[in-house]
């Protein structure tokens, strides 16, 4: 019984402070001061980090007989035959992301209680940074696809928000509307596993994935091909890598948070957590390895072309978690978990300290810069390569050159529209 | 006729309520929330006679009695249209006269003819393409009137889950109406993305959903009513309270832009809340109906036609991104000032009472899907 109730409010929690900061400030009146909203927000997140501290101490037999496994809360909604099971499973994996998500959660708005005070979005940036909190709690527990695509959503949604933070200027909004279309039109890939998945073994539960091994193999192929299009959009793997350094227009605490720590590995979570299905699954094993080890090398060039100091960081990671990709694909599930936790952890720390690094910069590493281009004759090759990297490969021009016939198709068709409307209109009078 | 109250009508009745009264509660202002509506649809005298009308027809068990009531109370709904065009109200009256003609062939025991005419007043009222240049109309020319439309367009729809649609034919077309539905979804949802003004979003919005409701429909003649119900309820609601956001918006800064960013939301945050909540249900959201309604429709579809319902995630997602863009270049953007109040205590009331409904769907959808599914499936054919 204990279980349910730290699972709900591990989850619950950061979402109640959300809504409650949220009626609060929308409620009229005077706006709520800056302690008001930490206080809440910050009340809200600790009471989650002690949950999620209490399920993983459950789960290590401290508090009594160890917990593990699906936590069964009934079902979301039962109609007949069928039902959204509203069920949790509890097991390392799980535990691992949310506690690393409760604690790292934490830390950065504690960091962001002196980083934004007196901007205009204080309060905006709490309730975005409880939402996604509640979010990440989804995603670790849940133990059906359902319950965690609507965790992923809730991430995607906040992730789009904080990108447009600072939406006075006309660039955060247009990064947070090409990083929502990316997320959206790659969330259709999880929709669809999910929905073939349930038609398929009659439950999307988690525990029962093992069971697609009695399928068709071209089905499980497909259905964890959709899956690893899901986990590409959410972790920027090539092709969908051009939001990635957009993405850093939003607060440096948030692009910690999102692109180094959590939100950046939420796709290589989902493959962790369908590994089952992707065992039974070689040729989309094969690519998850050559999309990840590309992604690495790709990131890896970009990341020493880069001009600005968060940019270079993001491919940074990119490259790592380009390199845990492979790895899950390659079936090393225990060292991909282990790798994503400590590479968070550190990315979290450098993302934040991020506008130190430019003060450092000035104080060592224009020497060394300097001294390298004074003794180093750069070749054709190394300029080429230094060009296309600069460039990052020209993979965004690729995919806006996909883009356009569809959105002249739109056009066309909108036009198409207006004259039947004016048609009708005119057969009307 | 005796008349039999069952639970599910009833709440069914309850919740058609809310749109149909919510923007007479509007206009009751100095300055009505959309000018073009306040003239006749809106008073409360004909929401009042269309309310009884519309209550009658839901404790009925008679369909034949049923369609016939709903044909006079969709038929009194387009008289109070005629201001705002014409092409509007020749889509109302005929959503009404394909009610009555279904009553007419529920008497007559033609089944086929009933199913037929029944989809068709739904498919008018909805907006399906390309019956949809009345519907959209109303959407670009009044979008509170539209909340009220789809008010009773909810009991209609009911009605046909109720009377039409446990039918042999119904099953054979099903897959026809699915993969019919699911294009009409995907085109207005790439559309969207396109348009240059708010008006031109709901617009399409409205096209959009409208071919959802017309596939979850064909769904439902394979025994997923509950689906259809569901996804009627989120349209009424989401589009509803977008409607009645967008109104507020332009009664207070006249027609908004998409080209341009309006940077509104420090001058009118609450109404900036109100059109990201309606649009993110609308686009299923999760916590909110519409999460709940996408769900049970996208395993709906499944069965009938995997292409339809790729079709149906596409366009939702194009939806999606188009709210986005809507919503930045309506609200983010320079702060610019206005002498216009945000959203008056009346208008938070309403807005208040639609989120309530969309979370509490989203929340325990059981609470009236397992008693709805039970007693549609329990319904017997004419």
């Amino acid at each position: 019984m204990l279980i349910h109730w730290t699972l709900g409010l591990a989850a619950s929690l950061p979402f109640l402070s959300a809504l409650v900061l949220g009626v609060r400030v929308l409620s009229g009146g005077s706006r709520p001061s800056e302690r008001f909203a930490f206080s809440v927000v910050e009340g809200g997140l600790s009471l989650s980090l002690l949950a999620t501290t209490a399920v993983a101490l459950q789960f290590g037999g401290v508090l009594g007989p160890a917990v593990g496994g699906e936590v069964s809360f009934g079902n979301w909604l039962q109609l007949g035959s069928y039902f959204i099971p509203a069920v949790a499973l509890v097991d390392t994996a799980a535990v691992a992301l949310a506690l690393l998500g409760a604690v790292l959660t934490l830390l950065v708005a504690r960091f962001s209680r002196t980083y934004l005070h007196k901007d205009p979005g204080f309060h905006r940036f709490f309730v975005l940074l409880a939402l996604f909190a509640s979010g990440v709690q989804f995603v670790a527990f849940a133990g059906a696809l359902d319950v965690m695509f609507a965790g992923w959503e809730l991430i995607g949604i906040s992730s789009a928000m904080f990108i447009g933070f600072f939406h006075e200027r006309d660039e955060p909004v247009r990064s947070s509307l090409r990083t929502f279309a990316t997320y959206r039109l790659c969330d259709a890939g999880f929709l669809m596993a999910m929905v073939a998945v349930h038609e398929l073994l009659g439950t999307t539960r988690l525990a029962e994935l093992p069971r697609v091994a009695g399928l068709p193999s071209w089905e499980v192929e497909l259905i964890a091909g959709l899956l690893l299009l899901a986990a590409m959009g959410k972790s920027a793997m090539l092709p969908f890598s051009g939001w990635l350094p957009r993405a850093m227009e939003g607060p440096t605490p948030s692009s910690a948070l999102f692109y180094g720590g959590i939100s950046i590995h939420m796709g290589l979570f989902l493959l962790l957590r369908v590994s089952p299905l992707l065992a039974a699954a070689p040729a989309t094993e094969v690519v998850g390895v050559i999309v990840g080890l590309g992604t690495a090398l790709y990131a890896s060039a970009v990341a020493r072309t880069h001009t600005d100091a968060k940019g270079a960081l993001a491919h940074a990671t990119l490259a790592q978690v380009g390199l845990i990709l492979a790895e899950i694909c390659l079936g090393f599930t225990t060292l991909a978990t282990v790798h994503l936790t400590c590479h968070a952890l550190l990315r979290v720390f450098q993302f934040l300290r991020a506008p130190n690094t430019i003060h450092d910069a000035h104080r060592i590493g224009h020497g060394a810069i300097a001294h390298a281009a004074a003794t180093e004759a750069p070749t054709t090759g190394v300029l080429w390569r230094y060009g296309v990297s600069l460039h990052r490969l020209r993979v965004e021009e690729l995919l806006d050159r996909l883009v356009v016939p569809v959105l002249a198709l739109a056009r066309r068709l909108d036009r198409l529209d207006r004259g039947l409307r004016r048609a009708f209109d005119r057969g009307a009078r | 006729m005796p008349l039999h109250v069952d639970a599910v009508p009833t709440a069914i009745l309850l919740l058609a309520m809310v749109p149909l009264w919510l923007p007479v509660l509007l206009t009751r202002r100095r300055v009505p929330v959309d000018p073009a509506a306040a003239v006749r649809a809106q008073t409360r005298r004909a929401t009042l006679i269309l309310a009884l009308l519309l209550g009658l027809v839901t404790l009925s068990p008679n369909g034949a009695f049923s369609y016939l009531t709903l044909g006079f109370a969709l038929l009194w709904q387009a008289l109070g249209t005629r201001v705002m065009g014409r092409g509007i109200a020749a889509t109302l009256i005929g959503s009404a006269l394909a009610a009555a003609v279904t009553a007419g062939a529920l008497a007559l025991q033609w089944p086929v003819l009933a199913f037929a005419a029944s989809t068709v007043a739904i498919a008018l009222r909805v907006g399906v393409f390309p019956l949809h240049s009345g519907i959209v109309a109303l959407a670009e020319r009044s979008p509170a009137t539209l909340t009220q439309v789809f008010g009773a367009t909810l009991v209609l729809v009911l009605e046909h889950l109720r009377f039409t649609d446990h039918i042999p034919f119904a099953y054979d077309v099903a897959p026809w109406l699915v993969r019919f539905g699911a294009l009409v979804t995907l085109l207005p949802g790439l559309m969207a993305l396109v348009q240059p003004d708010l008006r031109g979003y709901l617009r399409t919005a409205t096209a959009m959903h409208g071919g959802m409701i017309l596939a979850a429909l064909g769904a439902a003649g394979r025994g997923h009513e509950a689906a259809a119900l569901m996804v009627m309820l989120t349209t009424t609601f989401a589009l509803g309270g977008l409607g009645l956001s967008i109104a507020s918006l332009e009664a207070r800064v006249g027609p908004v832009s998409l080209v341009a960013r309006g940077g509104r939301v420090q001058a009118f945050p609450r109404l900036a809340a109100a059109f990201a909540l309606f649009a993110a249900a609308g686009v299923a959201m999760p916590g909110t109906a519409g999460f709940i309604a996408d769900d049970l429709m996208l395993h709906a579809l499944w069965g009938e036609s995997v292409g339809s319902t790729v079709m149906i995630i596409l366009g939702a997602a194009a939806l999606a991104i188009a709210s986005l863009r809507a919503y930045a270049a309506a609200f983010l953007g320079p702060a610019v000032s206005s002498l216009a109040p945000d959203l008056n205590r009346r208008e938070r009331t309403v807005t208040t009472a639609l989120v309530v409904i969309l979370v509490i769907l989203g929340f325990i959808p059981g609470v009236l899907l397992t008693p709805a599914d039970l007693f549609l499936n329990a319904s017997d054919a004419p």
